[in-house]
């Protein structure tokens, strides 16, 4: 899979997990306190901030896997900085990455317009609501309730990660630092690195 | 002896506690979760030597999330059967209801114990280097995660560095404490145009000094895996078989 990868994007794309792998973390200590007080359902507002390393990544590197690696980098370096949900973390981190992946894969790797970047919220929105479903054991909740959780979770998937990812990555090409990374290939008109 | 949690190979460390967290969701009983948490505090009683004012530290917001957890699944139980056992405001919690809520409580302590077990009694440098050796990571990752974690202390710095920049230039600091988190973003960026660059500078050095990434099979740092592995890992599966056989009766 990173056989065709050039080294400065495989660089790139980890060190972008390490700086969301804080930002992450930082999330993390809020919503746990915060879930204490109003429960599990605490996390499903701000869910999305954690699928933005994927969007951000495939954004702007565009090679298959860009998604589901930068956000299992991302996790892997919230474990490395000894954060409290341990290593299971790296597998909710693969599970998320797959869920924004396979909305890119259903594209070809070829559109990155801001509803496919939604959708890959969305993917990943579904794809760890799975996983927690199994692991944090809601199905002793009313399906009501789930749903509910559910429904925020997307919602939340595909405005935080989609839209602020695009945000984020628009707010970079501007600067001009991302000359020499496919991304700014695809902007018409701009000088070829 | 008492440096056995931390000498472990972190790979067999990393699958063993997984293993043990996906077993713990199956249960929606008190005990398992409960005697997996005791017995993993009992390991690292005997087998490690870590900080554990640090540890209490750590435990403290998932004492708060795990009560979280124990109203929610009372208030929002969908399986209201059984006998009644406590009765709050007319409101009749069941055998059943209490008994997922416990379940759900423990869990999350469960969990929180293995996590803090890992984090504390694991070198980061020598979990990736054993995912590469172990596990067959691929090299470019391995190493490319090794240069972003180098780059931690850095990027600290730069951070307070952009966040006094700002300051310098008038921007405030909020008092409160949502609207400060949400400001961060402004910090993102630059950031962010700081780690694109880092990244192909060291890219270019690594490029430089004849890195290609490619698979290998002779390391400089070997990371083993020996006889202290089976035997912390038996440790692990006991207390897993342990709190699983309560259930059986």
């Amino acid at each position: 899979m990173l056989a065709k990868w050039k080294l400065k994007e495989v660089v790139l794309m980890a060190l972008f997990s390490v700086v969301f792998g804080i930002v992450y973390l930082l999330f993390l200590h809020v919503g746990n306190i915060w879930a204490g007080f109003i429960g599990p359902i605490a996390y499903e507002w701000i869910f999305g901030i954690w699928f933005i390393v994927s969007i951000i990544c495939m954004y702007i590197i565009r090679k298959p896997g860009a998604a589901v690696i930068s956000e299992t980098i991302a996790a892997a370096i919230e474990v490395l900085l000894g954060n409290a949900v341990g290593p299971r973390l790296i597998l909710s981190g693969l599970i998320q990455g797959l869920g924004a992946e396979a909305a890119f894969a259903a594209t070809g790797y070829k559109r990155f317009t801001l509803p496919v970047l939604m959708l890959a919220g969305v993917g990943s929105s579904i794809f760890s609501f799975a996983y927690g479903y199994l692991l944090g054991g809601f199905s002793v909740f009313h399906p009501g309730y789930v749903m509910l959780m559910l429904g925020i979770r997307i919602a939340s998937g595909a405005l935080i990660a989609g839209v602020g990812g695009k945000f984020v990555v628009d707010g970079l090409l501007a600067t001009g630092s991302l000359r020499g990374y496919p991304i700014a290939r695809a902007v018409k008109g701009d000088a070829r690195a | 002896m008492k440096q056995a949690l931390h000498k472990m190979n972190p790979s067999v460390k990393f699958l063993i506690i997984t293993v043990c967290m996906l077993t713990l969701a199956f249960f929606f009983n008190p005990w398992t979760p409960l005697i997996c948490w005791g017995g993993v505090i009992l390991l690292q009683l005997c087998f490690s030597t870590i900080d554990w004012k640090k540890w209490l530290l750590f435990m403290i917001p998932f004492l708060i999330m795990s009560f979280g957890y124990f109203w929610t699944t009372i208030v929002f139980a969908e399986d209201r059967t059984g006998a009644v056992v406590w009765s709050v405001f007319q409101y009749d919690i069941t055998r059943t209801q209490l008994d997922h809520a416990l379940s759900l409580s423990f869990r999350v302590l469960a969990f929180a114990g293995l996590s803090l077990l890992f984090a504390f009694t694991t070198d980061p440098t020598k979990f990736i280097l054993s995912l590469m050796q172990q596990l067959k990571l691929s090299p470019k990752i391995a190493y490319s995660i090794l240069v972003g974690y180098q780059f931690l202390p850095v990027m600290k710095e730069e951070f307070v560095h952009i966040q006094q920049a700002h300051r310098l230039r008038g921007a405030v600091r909020d008092r409160n404490a949502i609207v400060r988190l949400w400001n961060v973003r402004r910090l993102l960026l630059p950031m962010l145009a700081g780690a694109v660059r880092k990244a192909e500078r060291s890219a270019f050095a690594m490029e430089a000094r004849g890195f290609t990434g490619e698979k290998r099979v002779e390391f400089y740092q070997v990371v083993r895996v020996g006889k202290n592995d089976v035997v912390m890992s038996a440790l692990f599966i006991f207390i897993l078989a342990a709190g699983c056989a309560i259930t059986l009766k």
